[in-house]
């Protein structure tokens, strides 16, 4: 009688110190498992980290070229001197040069289309040249007439370019063209003084930001998402 | 033809007077400014024109690069220098 | 303190002109036997590119690229490069400055010789003018600046 209840006990004690087994293995198990997930986050981070690092300092470095080659062909247009002796002097200049500058030539650079935009931009020039002698005539004739009726004024408009680059061209070609000064740029909103009514007019025309927002491709874009629309609307009506 | 950029220098030498007038006696600082920046101007353009006389352009442009940066760099600097001080 | 400029047009064509402007102060530095110009001339424009990158991108930005103290540094090194130059050709022998001498170091004939020593020269003027010109610069703008601050506190 007592030795059953001894085995008895001695089963419930194993099934007791079993059941506790198990239990500390799970939690153990749920305790590895959990470590091991944050040590392949923290990895992931140190691996995100280091990448973006190395993005970082490969940018930098395109950055460091680009310039040290563009400043390179400067000097050369400079000097007219390609002995050995001037061009080292020329690369070392050019290296220092880039060293200290490397980040104020391309920030905000959109990569890819240099090509077209430079293109572009030489067939804006010849136009630009004609507008300025255009309207430098009708200043002179506006300036040199007894009477001089002059008018002016300052009128705003807000501008539909985005980046810094294309709004700073079109604010010098305002202010280039005689009749016209650009005086602030806030907030995408031009200010500009005007000499007299018909400067003012053909300003608010708008044709000189058309052509602008044309060289840098913003104009571009647009026409891309309407031919997107177009083609959404299309396979609406087919179904 | 150097009897033609003599007489364009001459003419833009008494141009540079009407900016100086302007410069002297202007109203306010800004129409000052906006005085000697035309002053500037005009001398890039006579130094390149005796450049032109003297057949020594490549020698003249330098300078005039040299110049108009200072003019730029003088401008700029007058502008902040307004700006901060609130003094027009 | 100088701050940043919030103007479009300032701040981007002096991003676009300032390395130009370097490298173009570092030619009239290096050309100075072949066309006008010189040390002098060359650290003034040199000063000019830094003087246009605190007006428009504030002092924070200039200090990354050259901080008072490289500049008070730069400006004794400057003198350092003239003076040794002029001691070195005194000790080879000759007068103060009298580069033909320096051709027992530099393996030139020394109307070469000559020509070096008046380009290491040049450099060290253009480096003490450029630092110089920088901190009279930042020492006039910011100097009123403090004033200001003292007076709005009281």
């Amino acid at each position: 009688m007592e030795v059953t209840l001894l085995l008895e006990a001695t089963e419930n004690a194993f099934r007791i110190m079993e059941k506790a087994r198990a239990h500390a293995l799970g939690v153990l198990d749920t305790a590895v498992q959990f470590t091991g997930e944050q040590t392949r986050f923290m990895e992931e981070k140190r691996w995100q980290v280091l990448f973006a690092g190395a993005q970082r300092r490969k940018t930098r470095f395109q950055n460091f070229v680009g310039t040290a080659l563009i400043l390179f062909a400067f000097w050369m247009l400079l000097s007219g001197h390609f002995d050995p002796f001037h061009l080292t002097l020329g690369a070392i200049c050019c290296i220092i040069t880039a060293y200290l500058f490397h980040d104020l030539l391309f920030a905000n650079v959109r990569v890819g289309d240099m090509r077209v935009v430079a293109l572009r931009f030489l067939c804006y020039i010849p136009w630009l040249i004609q507008q300025i002698v255009l309207s430098n005539l009708h200043v002179a004739s506006v300036v040199l007439r007894r009477k001089m009726p002059i008018n002016p004024q300052i009128i705003t408009f807000k501008t539909k370019l985005e980046t810094d680059i294309s709004s700073i061209t079109l604010a010098n070609s305002i202010t280039l063209t005689p009749g016209t000064i650009t005086m602030d740029i806030r907030d995408g909103v031009y200010y500009v003084h005007a000499l007299d009514q018909k400067v003012a007019d053909d300003l608010n025309a708008g044709e000189m930001e058309d052509r602008v927002a044309h060289i840098f491709m913003e104009a571009d874009h647009l026409y891309v998402e309407d031919v997107l629309d177009a083609a959404r609307i299309y396979d609406a009506l087919r179904v | 033809m150097n009897d033609f950029f003599l007489i364009l220098s001459v003419g833009m030498c008494v141009l540079v007077l009407f900016c100086l007038y302007r410069g002297t006696f202007g109203p306010g600082v800004l129409n000052r400014a906006a005085g000697i920046s035309a002053i500037g101007t005009k001398t890039l353009i006579i130094l390149l024109l005796m450049g032109v006389i003297y057949d020594r352009i490549d020698m003249f442009i330098d300078i005039s690069i040299a110049y108009a940066l200072l003019n730029f760099i003088g401008t700029v600097v007058l502008a902040k220098y307004i700006e901060t001080t609130g003094e027009a | 303190m100088i701050r940043d400029s919030q103007d479009v047009i300032v701040k981007t064509l002096s991003r676009l002109l300032v390395p130009f402007m370097v490298i173009y102060a570092l030619y009239v530095i290096m050309h100075g036997h072949h066309s006008p110009g010189g040390g002098f001339q060359g650290g003034v424009i040199l000063a000019a590119g830094f003087v246009l990158l605190v007006v428009s991108h504030g002092l924070e930005q200039t200090r990354k690229r050259l901080s008072e103290k490289a500049a008070g540094v730069l400006s004794s090194i400057g003198v350092f490069i003239y003076a040794g130059i002029g001691a070195l050709c005194l000790i080879l022998g000759g007068n103060y400055l009298d580069y033909g001498k320096l051709s027992k170091l530099l393996p030139v004939v020394p109307a070469e010789a000559r020509s070096l020593g008046i380009l290491g020269v040049e450099i060290g003027v253009a480096l003490a003018v450029m630092a110089v010109m920088f901190t009279i610069f930042l020492v006039i703008f910011t100097v009123g600046e403090f004033q200001e601050d003292d007076r709005s506190e009281k």
